[in-house]
């Protein structure tokens, strides 16, 4: 499998040819005092003078401010000058400036890729302010890690994939509709699938819609037919997603169609068939309140305004067991022959919209519903005061068809339970006092109490709605419906609650009571892995800043897929998913991650490991066995390197081999005070820049070697650190469970933790030195008080490992020159002498063990 | 020690009483309250959460611990537990109301609540059926003994003397 066809991208000019590793290694350091932020704690001349000496390096310029345009000219200046081909900028955190560098450095005509950052801001001269002597040495450091690490970088060409110009929209409710029309409008195609037999979803079948009470059907139907005309939809009803392939850009993706049996085109809706069909099926808009025939529309203002034939329920399209309806029809519209079919469309992006259920209330027993038939759900309520519904808008109760003289309205049903929605269904509120209202409105004598437990009118216009309605004389109760039952004869309805402002029991009669019903979510059957919460809700990449981006690259959620919402909110996001996507429709060419994992075919024993790692389904194997990434779908967090057994997986900046030498450095003098951090770089990286932003001053003894994810560091990193004698190793992601940036890469990791700590307890390593830590890009506090905790572990020193391996350095440098996916060859001798200090674990070892005594 | 012991309770009562978000449904399931309106699960809850203490009105002995409340709480509180744990502070502290005194002086010398009554002996023996096992007092009393109940009992007991000097 190839990732279509990835070409260099377009976007970049003609002449700037991406520069790859040449022969020579030639480094080029630029040490920043960043104003006195660094200068006045670090000796910037001292680092200068320091890093001139590391193997490789061929220029060294010291700058107050290099991320300004003189700074940046210079570095540019100093590529062409002295053909530099790997830049270290030995400044602030890169999680703020390696983007600036890497435009520099690309302007220069270097691979963006070959250009990294040395910490001595956020992790130096912020937090260790007042031990100029140690933070000048541990700067040192960090510049010789990085320099390590730029010595085996490698270009990394920058892909990118060509789009399809369409896009699918799952989901014909508002949400769906608005995303549609914005998409078609804007000049995109758009395939537009709806499960049902007509598009608008459950807004098409309420009567009346906060908070300004208009009619719902109204205002929803001209933009139905609006849909329905609109050339650049292709609407596509009775059918769902049965599967979907490729990735961003590029989806192959197959709908299964239904068999309606009626003629879209032929049928006029006359509705002479359902005058003659002999079978009654309760009504699915109607909420089972009255009945309806197999063959149907679903009501009136349906789009497509066709029948269609319920075949569960449909005696037979035939003239021996009925064919009435085939008879009947003059515009001979039924085609007893439609069989459900595939569709397959190639679209470059997918907006979900598949909304949510009612929640369920025959899950509640206590409350009566379906064994009291005067306890009815607001869906049903809806259809009783509407004016196309069973009763044709009289409210009546159903099971007398009297006018209800008292109505008791019970909130919260179905949410914010944790055996069913532990979440607020946001809009049950605005909908119970619509009800109220509208009761009013009709019988303005009827008595209407709401039961509420926390009445959440947080929208425009929603306070004078509750205004109105206690104006109206609608009394609000602070309780929580505890049972309802009924009066057998008068089939009137005893409500207990707890008036919990008056702490008194409130048992009243009421001939009526509505169930505000919450959601339920239908997240998680759609066939692109894309995380739900745990009641079914599509997850987005971020709650506040990509609140429509799903982790799938590509596909955007809205509606009430994303949360319970109400039609506002919906339209909103609809709106916005919409442009979102098209701004990856409108580009035409979609840019790959650069970083994205590679399989060693060599290396690799075909376990599958990596397959159930990768949360993003990037991995598949292909017919021969051999496992490959789809590059499109990759996010590069190395979870599967982390895991891979064979050390098969190959991720650009990041591959063991270069963090391997990170390690080295870190340790080749005095191991025993240094404590290795592995940090990711969403989570713990920002957690611990942001101890440095607050000036949280820590002890010294830290080396924080950066991962995308924490689901990157293997076993080995580990072991790797203690053999050379580390005085403490702590592998810091984000927290569980949910946290991670790249979902599950935490979980993973934490997976490996017993492994370590049962490999540390073999060979004499004492447990406290091994440190696993959820740190979040909020806590740099907590990641002060770790680093300050785990000074005080390395104080004490190490002892001697019970079990030392010596088997292992030699079985990497084996690997070494296999590990390499890319022939092009690595600055190798000259990285080779830096890691003598301290290469060999016996050195290490006995370097300790002299220390000790 | 004592009230180390009675910190670490109503810590983890505190703990257990946390999710509450009082919306009512345990008072309005709850049969007792119906009744007696002393006895209000919502407000023991409450008197927790809010003030961070155990109430000391003693409403919580007329709990039937039917755990109607357990099976309807929304949040999954298990009131009932909080009300009996109520209860457990109280009697340690020798606030156990007279009559559970009195009831469990004579679970200890009878080895049960209610005896068997000479009626449905008969009954029994008319029918047919076998007699009921007698209640064994030195069992319960080694029950008393292994549970602590005795020492809460003795406890109690000093409590109620002093009280009526």
């Amino acid at each position: 499998m190839t990732t279509g066809d990835p070409k260099e991208s377009s976007a970049g000019p003609a002449e700037v040819e991406v520069v790859s590793s040449e022969p020579e290694l030639r480094i080029g350091v630029f040490p920043c005092k960043c104003g006195k932020n660094i200068g006045a704690v670090v000796d910037i001349d001292e680092v200068a003078e320091y890093a001139k000496t590391l193997p490789g390096v061929v220029h060294v310029q010291v700058n107050v401010y290099t991320c300004a345009d003189p700074g940046q000219r210079e570095i540019q200046e100093a590529i062409a000058e002295h053909g530099l081909n790997r830049i270290v900028v030995a400044s602030c955190s890169p999680t703020m400036h390696e983007d600036t560098f890497r435009k520099t450095v690309k302007a220069a005509g270097l691979n963006p890729y070959l250009c990294i950052m040395a910490n001595i801001r956020e992790h130096v001269s912020w937090v260790h302010q007042h031990d100029h002597e140690a933070a000048t040495q541990k700067a040192k450091d960090l510049v010789a890690m990085s320099v390590a690490k730029a010595a085996t970088l490698e270009a990394q060409p920058e892909l990118d994939v060509p789009v399809t110009q369409a896009a699918l929209v799952v989901g014909a409710g508002v949400a769906g509709m608005q995303a549609a029309l914005d998409l078609a409008e804007a000049g995109f195609k758009v395939h537009l699938i709806e499960k049902q037999p007509t598009i608008g979803g459950i807004m098409a079948i309420l009567d009346k819609v906060f908070p300004q009470n208009d009619c719902s059907i109204c205002i929803l139907g001209p933009k139905m037919v609006d849909v329905a005309k609109h050339p650049n939809i292709n609407m596509i009803t009775m059918a769902e997603v049965e599967s979907v392939s490729g990735y961003v850009g590029n989806f192959e993706v197959r709908v299964k169609q239904r068999a309606r049996y009626v003629d879209i085109d032929a049928c006029t809706s006359c509705g002479d068939c359902v005058e003659v069909c002999p079978v009654d099926v309760p009504s699915r808009t109607d909420q089972s309140l009255t009945w309806q025939k197999a063959i149907q529309i679903p009501f009136p203002q349906a789009v497509p305004s066709s029948y269609f034939i319920d075949p569960d329920n449909c005696l037979g399209m035939d003239l021996i067991r009925c064919g009435k309806c085939i008879d009947r029809c003059e515009q001979e519209a039924i085609v007893p022959s439609d069989r459900e079919k595939f569709i397959d469309l190639d679209v470059g992006v997918i907006i979900l919209a598949t909304g949510f259920n009612p929640a369920n209330p025959s899950n509640i027993p206590r409350l009566g519903w379906g064994r009291y038939p005067n306890v009815i759900t607001s869906l049903e309520f809806e259809r009783l005061i509407n004016a196309a519904g069973p009763t044709e808008g009289a409210l009546v109760r159903p099971s007398d068809l009297q006018k209800p003289k008292s109505v008791a309205i019970a909130q919260c049903v179905g949410s914010r339970n944790i055996s069913t929605r532990s979440g607020c269904s946001n809009f049950c509120c605005a909908e119970s006092v619509k009800c109220a209202l509208l009761i009013k409105e009709h019988y303005p004598d009827t008595e209407v109490s709401i039961f509420y437990q926390d009445l959440r009118m947080h929208g425009k216009y929603f306070e004078d709605q509750y205004q109105k309605a206690r104006e109206e004389g609608v009394k609000f109760i602070r309780g929580r419906v505890g049972e309802i039952q009924q009066y057998p004869k008068t089939k009137n309805l005893r409500v207990s609650v707890e008036d919990t402002t008056h702490n008194k029991l409130v048992m009243e009669e009421f001939d009526m009571v509505i169930l505000s019903m919450g959601a339920e979510g239908t997240a998680g059957n759609f066939p692109v892995p894309i995380s739900c919460t745990s009641d079914s809700f599509y997850i987005e990449s971020h709650p506040k800043l990509r609140p429509v981006d799903t982790s799938s690259a590509g596909v955007f959620i809205c509606g009430g897929a994303e949360s319970p919402k109400d039609i506002r909110d919906s339209v909103i996001q609809a709106s916005a998913a919409a442009g979102r996507a098209a701004i990856i429709l409108q580009k035409g060419r979609y840019p790959i991650e650069a970083l994205s994992a590679k399989i060693m075919q060599d290396l690799c024993s075909r376990c599958g490991t990596c397959v159930n790692r990768c949360p993003y389904g990037a991995i598949s194997q292909d017919g021969t066995g051999k496992f490959t990434v789809m590059g499109a779908l990759c996010q590069a967090c190395g979870t599967c390197a982390g895991d891979c057994p064979k050390d098969a997986i190959y991720m650009p900046n990041f591959t063991t081999e270069q963090m391997e030498a990170q390690i080295e450095i870190a340790l080749r003098e005095n191991p025993g005070d240094k404590i290795v951090a592995f940090a990711c770089a969403f989570c713990s990286y920002r957690g611990s820049d942001l101890a440095g932003v607050s000036r949280m001053q820590h002890p010294t003894n830290a080396r924080v070697i950066r991962a995308m994810c924490s689901g990157r560091y293997p076993v080995r990193f580990a072991q790797k650190a203690f053999e050379m004698g580390a005085g403490a190793v702590l592998y810091s992601g984000c927290h569980l469970p949910a946290d991670c940036h790249f979902q599950t890469g935490n979980h993973w990791m934490a997976k490996r933790e017993p492994r370590i700590r049962g490999w540390m307890k073999r060979n004499g390593i004492e447990d406290e030195r091994f440190r696993v830590e959820w740190v979040s890009a909020g806590e740099g506090k907590k990641w002060q008080t770790i680093m300050t905790e785990m000074a005080e572990v390395v104080k004490t020193p190490r002892k001697q490992m019970t079990k030392p391996k010596p088997k292992k350095p030699a079985a990497s440098k084996e690997k070494k020159p296999t590990a390499k996916p890319k022939p092009k060859a690595k600055a190798k001798p000259t990285a080779k002498p830096m890691k003598k200090p301290g290469s060999t674990k016996k050195s290490a070892t006995k370097k300790k063990t002299t220390k000790k005594k | 020690m004592a009230d180390e012991i009675q910190n670490t309770r109503l810590d983890n009562l505190k703990e257990t009483a946390r999710p509450c978000f009082q919306c009512g449904i345990c008072t309005s399931s709850c049969p007792v309250f119906r009744v007696a309106p002393e006895l209000n699960p919502r407000v023991s809850v409450d008197s927790i959460i809010t003030k961070g203490e155990v109430p000391r009105e003693g409403n919580e002995w007329l709990c039937a611990y039917c755990l109607m409340c357990d099976q309807r709480c929304p949040m999954g509180v298990s009131l009932a537990e909080i009300l009996m744990e109520i209860k457990n502070i109280a009697a340690l502290e020798g606030k156990a109301p007279p009559d559970v005194i009195d009831s469990a002086e004579s679970l200890m010398e009878d080895g049960c609540l209610s005896p068997v009554s000479s009626r449905s002996e008969k009954k029994r023996s008319e029918l047919g059926l076998p007699d009921l096992p007698k209640a064994n007092p030195k069992d319960v009393q080694k029950l008393f003994k292994a549970t602590g109940a005795l020492e809460v009992l003795e406890i109690n007991k000093a409590a109620q003397e002093e009280d009526k000097e």
